[in-house]
C-alpha cells in the first residue's frame, strides 16, 4: 500500500516508511504541513505522522550539561521550559513568541527546523546558541552545526530519506539569551528577529548574535560577534550593525521591504545587545 | 515585481544578438527550462520548472516578440501557468544590448511580473529571490556559451598553436 | 478516484465513524460532514482563530488538523460545550459585554477563552490579550472580549 497514512512506533520503521514510499511526507504537529497543504503548495499521496515515536517526545538534560530535545517537542513545551537558563534562555524566548497559544499546543521544533521557513523564530536561537540538529537516517544518526544545518530558502541540508530526530543544546553558560522580534502584529512571523547569547569571561563577554528573516538563512557574521565581544565600544556595536546589514538579502514581501528590514538590523541589534549588556551586569 | 539586471559578455553586440535570438541556446540557458519551441515567427511556448524548497512549480508558458530593434533591443511578453492554474503569470520584459566596445557587450533585462494564486498569495517575496538568481544564472550560462564559442578553433585549449 | 481513510473519533462525547481522503482536515470534515458549523473557516491556514475547538483537552486550530490523524482523538466544538461551567459563564459574559458582534470569531473566542481560564484562572488585561492573541476579531476591537473573558473568571472563581 502507497497511500494512505503511517503511524510508525520508531525512528527505524519512521526511516523504513520513507524509503518505500519516496513520495510520503512526515508529519509531525502539522502547522506547517497541512497549512502547506490547505494553501495548494502540497499534496502528498502518503504521510508518515510521528506522533507514535517516544523518543521524539523527550526533553531530556544531557549528561555534562545541555539537552537533547526530542523533534516532537512542541513550542508550548519550549516556552515554558525553566531549566533553559543562562544562554540557553534564547531559545526559551524564542518558542513563546511563536504564533499564539493555539499553534503553539500543535507546532514542534523537529517539524519546523525542517521546514526551514525564513521567517521562523527557532532558526536564529538556534544559531545564537550554537545549537546541532540531530538527523537520523538508514545508516545511522549524525549531528550538523544549526550554521550549517540552514542552507537556502526553505532548503536544509536533510537528504531524501532523511528525517530530523532531535535537537541538541550545549551546556548552558552563565550569562544572557535573549530573542527579540519585530513583526506587524503579535503573533505574525518576524519581519526582522535577532537572536543574542551574552557570556561575562571575567571583565569582557562573549556574544554571538543572528539575525532572523533576513536572507534566505539565518545570518551571523564572525566579525560581528569579535566586535560585540571583549569590551566593546559603541563604535563597534555600530560597526557590528553595519556588517550585519551589508551581509542581509532579505525579501521584499508583505511584512516589510528589503529595504526596511536591512534598516531594521542594526537598529534591533543595538537595542538586544544594550538590553543583555545590562543584564549580564557588564554595562560600559 | 520588477526583476532586473545586466551582465558584460566579451562579444559583438551582433553576436550576443544572434545569441539571444536563438530559442535552441535560450532553452539551454535560462535555469529550469525543459523546452523552448518556436510556434510562429514572434511567439515560443516554453516549459520552465521553478524550485522552491520542496515545491516544484512547472510553468507553461507562451512568449510573445513585441518589438524588436536589431541589433539593440528586444520586448516580449510572457503569459502562463502552473499546475492547472494553480499560479498564474505574467510578465513584460525589456531586453536591451549596448555595445562597450566592438567585442564587449552589456546585455540589460527587465522584467514587470505579476504572479498570482498558490505562489503570489504565500511565496512572492521568495520566488522573487529565486528568479532573480535565476536571472543571474542565465547570465552565467549565456556567457559561457558566448565567451567560449567566440574563441576561434585555432586559439582553443588543445589544439595545435 | 482517491482512496478514503476509515477513521473513528469522538465528536462532542459521540462516536463517529467516517471515511475521508488523507489531505481532510478535522475542519472541513466538522462542518460539511457532522453539519457543526460552530468552527469557522477564516483564513484556513491557522492564523485568525475561527476554527478553534478542543482536541483531547487541547485548544487546537481545527484548520491546521487532520482527520485522519485525529484517529481515536476526542474532539469538543462550541456545539458541545453548552454544558461546560465555564463555557456557559464566558457566553453570558460575551453577551453582557457586547462581547460580539457579527458572531463570526465567536465560538473560536469562547473555546479559546475556556483554554486560557483552564491555565490561568485569574488573567490580567495583559494576560488575556497575551493568551488570547490567536483569535481575531474584525468588528468589537477586543475590549469588550477582554472584560468579558474576566468578568467570566471572576464568577467561575467566585
Amino acid at each position: 500500500m502507497d497511500t494512505g497514512l503511517f503511524r510508525p512506533e520508531s525512528v527505524a520503521e519512521a526511516l523504513a516508511l520513507l524509503a518505500r514510499l519516496p513520495d510520503a511526507k512526515l508529519i509531525s504537529g502539522g502547522a506547517s504541513l497541512v497549512a502547506m497543504i490547505n494553501a495548494r503548495l502540497a499534496d502528498p499521496a502518503a504521510l508518515v505522522s510521528l506522533a507514535g515515536i517516544g523518543e521524539l517526545k523527550q526533553i531530556a538534560a544531557a549528561p555534562g550539561g545541555g539537552f537533547r530535545i526530542g523533534a516532537m517537542a512542541r513550542h508550548r513545551d519550549l516556552a515554558a521550559e525553566s531549566r533553559f537558563s543562562g544562554t540557553l534562555a534564547v531559545l526559551q524566548m524564542a518558542a513563546a513568541q511563536i504564533a499564539n497559544s493555539t499553534v503553539r499546543n500543535m507546532g514542534t521544533i523537529g517539524g519546523a527546523v525542517a521546514h526551514a521557513d525564513p521567517g521562523l523564530d527557532y532558526p536564529p536561537a538556534l544559531v545564537a546558541a550554537d545549537a546541532s540538529i540531530e538527523i537520523a537516517a538508514a545508516g545511522g544518526r549524525r549531528q550538523v552545526p544549526a550554521g550549517e544545518f540552514f542552507v537556502d530558502w526553505f532548503t536544509t541540508a536533510l537528504q531524501p530519506g532523511e528525517m530530523v530526530s532531535a535537537v541538541h543544546l550545549p551546556a548552558a553558560r552563565p550569562g544572557i539569551g535573549l530573542y527579540h522580534k519585530f513583526a506587524r502584529v503579535s503573533g505574525d512571523y518576524a519581519t526582522v528577529s535577532v537572536a543574542l547569547t551574552l557570556v561575562r569571561e571575567g571583565r569582557a563577554i562573549s556574544t554571538r548574535a543572528a539575525i532572523g528573516g533576513c536572507g534566505p538563512t539565518p545570518l551571523m557574521v564572525a566579525e560581528a560577534n569579535r566586535l560585540l565581544s571583549g569590551d566593546p565600544t559603541a563604535e563597534n556595536l555600530r560597526r557590528a550593525g553595519e556588517l550585519l546589514q551589508a551581509a542581509a538579502d532579505p525579501v521584499d514581501d508583505v511584512r516589510g521591504s528589503a529595504e526596511y528590514r536591512r534598516m531594521l538590523i542594526p537598529r534591533m541589534l543595538a537595542r538586544a545587545f544594550d538590553e543583555a549588556r545590562l543584564r549580564a551586569g557588564a554595562a560600559r | 515585481m520588477r526583476i532586473e539586471g545586466n551582465f558584460d559578455i566579451a562579444a559583438s553586440r551582433d553576436a550576443v544578438y544572434r545569441h539571444i535570438t536563438d530559442p535552441g541556446l535560450m532553452a539551454r540557458c535560462v535555469p529550469g527550462c525543459e523546452s523552448i519551441e518556436q510556434v510562429s515567427p514572434t511567439g515560443y511556448r516554453a516549459k520552465v520548472t521553478i524550485s522552491v524548497g520542496g515545491i516544484k512549480a512547472r510553468f507553461n508558458l507562451v512568449v510573445e516578440v513585441t518589438r524588436e530593434q536589431p541589433p539593440g533591443l528586444v520586448l516580449s511578453q510572457t503569459r502562463g501557468e502552473e499546475g492547472s492554474r494553480a499560479s498564474v503569470l505574467s510578465a513584460d520584459n525589456e531586453l536591451t544590448l549596448v555595445e562597450l566596445d566592438p567585442l564587449t557587450t552589456r546585455v540589460s533585462y527587465a522584467s514587470e511580473v505579476s504572479v498570482t494564486g498558490r505562489l503570489g498569495k504565500f511565496a512572492l517575496g521568495v520566488m522573487k529571490k529565486k528568479v532573480g538568481a535565476m536571472g543571474m544564472e542565465f547570465a552565467d550560462r549565456l556567457r559561457e556559451h558566448i565567451q567560449t564559442q567566440a574563441v576561434p578553433p585555432s586559439q582553443a585549449p588543445g589544439s595545435a598553436a | 478516484m482517491s482512496d478514503t481513510l476509515h477513521v473513528t473519533i469522538k465528536v462532542n462525547d459521540r462516536s463517529v465513524a467516517l471515511d475521508v481522503p488523507l489531505t481532510e482536515t478535522l475542519l472541513t470534515s466538522l462542518r460539511d460532514r457532522l453539519q457543526l458549523t460552530g468552527a469557522k473557516r477564516g483564513c484556513n491556514q491557522g492564523v485568525c482563530g475561527a476554527c478553534t475547538v478542543m482536541l483531547d483537552g487541547v485548544a487546537v486550530r481545527a484548520c491546521l488538523s487532520l482527520t485522519a490523524n485525529c484517529e481515536g482523538q476526542s474532539v469538543l466544538t462550541i456545539e458541545g460545550a453548552g454544558a461546560d461551567r465555564a463555557i456557559a459563564a464566558l457566553q453570558d459574559a460575551f453577551i453582557e459585554a457586547g462581547a460580539l458582534q457579527c458572531g463570526f470569531c465567536t465560538p473560536g473566542q469562547l473555546i479559546a477563552a475556556r483554554a486560557l481560564l483552564e491555565q490561568n484562572p485569574d488573567p490580567s488585561v495583559e494576560d488575556v490579550q497575551k493568551g488570547m492573541s490567536g483569535n481575531l476579531c474584525r468588528c468589537t476591537g477586543y475590549n469588550k472580549i477582554i472584560d468579558a473573558v474576566r468578568t467570566a473568571a471572576g464568577k467561575l472563581q467566585a
